[in-house]
């Protein structure tokens, strides 16, 4: 084990410490990762209701599953709460992906790992982008 | 960049020379060979020897690698056949593919269609790299099923379904009819995997599922399986890329670019564009958008340059953008190009004077043995054991590099008689084939009369 330093080598007791550090800062990623799926998969569903919602029934009420409840509700009612739903869970996902960033950076840390080039970088534009491409394509 | 469509101006660049095929003799070279504590190996990486100045390099690598010393400037002093190349090679070997390293010639820079600065500028920021982010939100999954519903009539919107699925989710999407006609111009059916670009709908191919394997027995050699994606379907994928400034240059010389520059047709960038460039990427810096690796431009054969050369270089070296200037020389004192002045290495004083001189050693007999054993693995020649002691005694009473073109020739030799060791009489062989330098200059002085020409020597006798 390279990456510990020598006092820690030494003694049993730090070791066990210092891979209990690791782990957690392994766990912390691979829960926001999950997070973030399982998020996703909520924001498909909910834009899958809503192509529904937009097409097909003409009836004015539709019927929405709360857990394991059908509630009959206004369509145009319904639509507005899919919509809010997924504007906060857009933005859930933003804050989510932004920590797992700090938690990887967390992580490579701990593991005595450099850390990633450009990783905290802002992106450019998508017009500078554009700009940029072009280079990139030769 | 199809919005203007300004005449394009050609512009000229310092041809890319990729750092294995320029330097074949030192294509064994993977690194400096130190260790972590910078102390240098005695073989190791492909280098041997030349301790202190490997380790020299060294300190310089890591400093380079900190960032701390942009630029500077850095001398390899040595007679022929020391390793100089050796050594600027593993430095760029060793600052990995990220750092940009631009190789050049000195005599590379005089050519006709640019001047020598503009030669040189474009060098310079050749070596300087900026990193930057690309951040692109993308549908990534697997083509379950797609449905399109075409009108009874023929024409009208056509309408359909797409569902995709990664290991996790399985969604559908509702397709328009711009949707439905870039699908079916990518030929995507299901089974693909395939990226969905949100920003501008386009959609490109990675490649077939490994689950679908087996729903064709023949299949083109191209078809490439891939696995289905894993995790969220809607993904954020971040790219960094590394251009170099130089690269900047040329397109916004080249069209109007995102700066709306004017173009000149002298075939050399303007320094306004440049200026203008420094001023945007250094904007970009500000805003965390950017981050500036300088690289390192490594001159072989310095003393080729001239006067106006090394005053560019003085200046060039002041700027703030600009990397680590590596140069190698084989000259003690002598003339400085284009003038009359002596000086040493050929270098004006006062450019010496900014200069880290690292200096390098002749090989001792023991080195020069582990190098040609070295070269005889990189060529793939089997030396027997008398072999390769001749050989080292050649390499010390010539020169390495007449010792290490033996090598091939030797096993060229060896494989025509259907050996599978080079003997001592293969390179016996070719040790009388080919001559030497001493050899071939004693041979001159002897045959002088039978040559064509031979009364320039005489002339240049009597001018000096």
């Amino acid at each position: 084990m390279s990456l510990l330093n020598e006092e820690t080598a030494m003694e049993p007791h730090g070791v066990v410490e210092y891979l209990t550090e690791v782990e957690e800062a392994a766990e912390d990623v691979l829960t926001t990762k999950q997070q973030i799926i399982d998020l996703d998969m909520k924001r498909n569903r909910n834009r899958e209701a809503l192509n529904a919602l937009k097409s097909g029934m003409c009836s004015e009420k539709v019927k929405i599953c709360f857990g394991n409840m059908f509630i009959k509700f206004p369509k145009s009612q319904a639509t507005q709460m899919i919509q809010k739903d997924q504007e906060q869970l857009d933005s859930e996902l933003n804050h989510l992906r932004k920590g797992l960033k700090a938690n990887v950076n967390h992580l490579n840390e701990k593991q005595g790992k450099p850390e990633l080039s450009g990783y905290n970088l802002l992106p450019l534009s998508a017009d500078e982008m554009k700009a940029i491409k072009s280079v990139l394509k030769r | 960049m199809a919005t203007t469509t300004t005449p394009t101006t050609k512009v000229p660049e310092v041809r890319d020379i990729t750092r294995i095929e320029r330097i074949g003799a030192h294509s064994h070279i993977r690194g400096l060979g130190l260790d972590d504590a910078l102390e240098p190996r005695q073989v190791s990486q492909g280098m041997v020897g030349q301790l202190a100045s490997r380790r020299a390099a060294g300190v310089i690598l890591e400093m380079i690698k900190d960032g701390h010393i942009a630029g500077r400037a850095v001398l390899i002093a040595g007679q022929p056949g020391t390793g100089k190349t050796a050594i600027a090679m593993g430095i760029a070997q060793s600052l990995g593919p990220d750092t940009p390293f631009t190789a050049l010639a000195g005599s590379e820079i005089f050519s006709l269609e640019m001047s020598k600065t503009e030669a040189l500028s474009q060098a310079f920021r050749k070596a300087i790299g900026v990193r930057i982010k690309e951040e692109t939100e993308i549908i990534e999954g697997e083509v379950v099923e797609i449905q399109i519903d075409r009108p009874a009539t023929g024409t009208g919107a056509k309408v359909g379904k797409l569902t995709l699925k990664t290991t996790e989710m399985e969604t559908i999407y509702d397709l328009g009819n711009k949707m439905i006609d870039s699908l079916s111009k990518e030929k995507v059916q299901a089974g693909d995997v395939i990226t969905i670009d949100k920003a501008t709908g386009k959609i490109s191919k990675l490649g077939r599922s490994f689950t679908r394997a087996r729903d064709y027995d023949a299949m083109g050699a191209q078809t490439q399986f891939v696995q289905c994606p894993e995790g969220e379907l809607q993904k954020r994928k971040e790219v960094v890329h590394t251009v170099s400034l130089h690269e900047i240059d040329v397109i916004n010389s080249r069209t109007q670019g995102f700066l709306a520059l004017f173009s000149g047709d002298t075939g050399e960038i303007k320094s306004e564009v440049r200026e203008q460039i420094n001023a945007k990427v250094c904007e970009w810096r500000e805003e965390g958008k950017a981050e500036i690796i300088p690289g390192v431009l490594f001159i072989d054969e310095v003393h080729m340059l001239d006067m106006e050369c090394f005053s560019f270089l003085n200046r060039a070296l002041e700027s703030d953008l600009s990397p680590v200037l590596i140069m190698a020389t084989n000259r003690g004192i002598t003339r400085i190009r284009g003038t009359n002045y002596q000086s040493p290495h050929g270098i004006p004083l006062d450019l010496l004077d900014r200069l880290l001189i690292i200096a390098t050693s002749p090989y001792t007999e023991k080195e020069t043995k582990q190098i040609l054993k070295i070269r005889c693995e990189e060529e793939d020649v089997e030396l027997s054991e008398e072999a390769h002691t001749v050989l080292t005694r050649i390499g010390m009473e010539t020169s390495l590099r007449y010792a290490m073109q033996l090598i091939s020739t030797a096993g060229l030799v060896c494989r025509k008689r259907k050996g599978t060791e080079v003997q001592v009489e293969d390179i016996k062989k070719v040790y009388s084939l080919f001559l030497d330098e001493a050899r071939s200059s004693q041979y001159m002085k002897e045959y002088q009369e039978s040559f064509l020409f031979n009364e320039t020597q005489t002339a240049q006798m009597e001018t000096s």
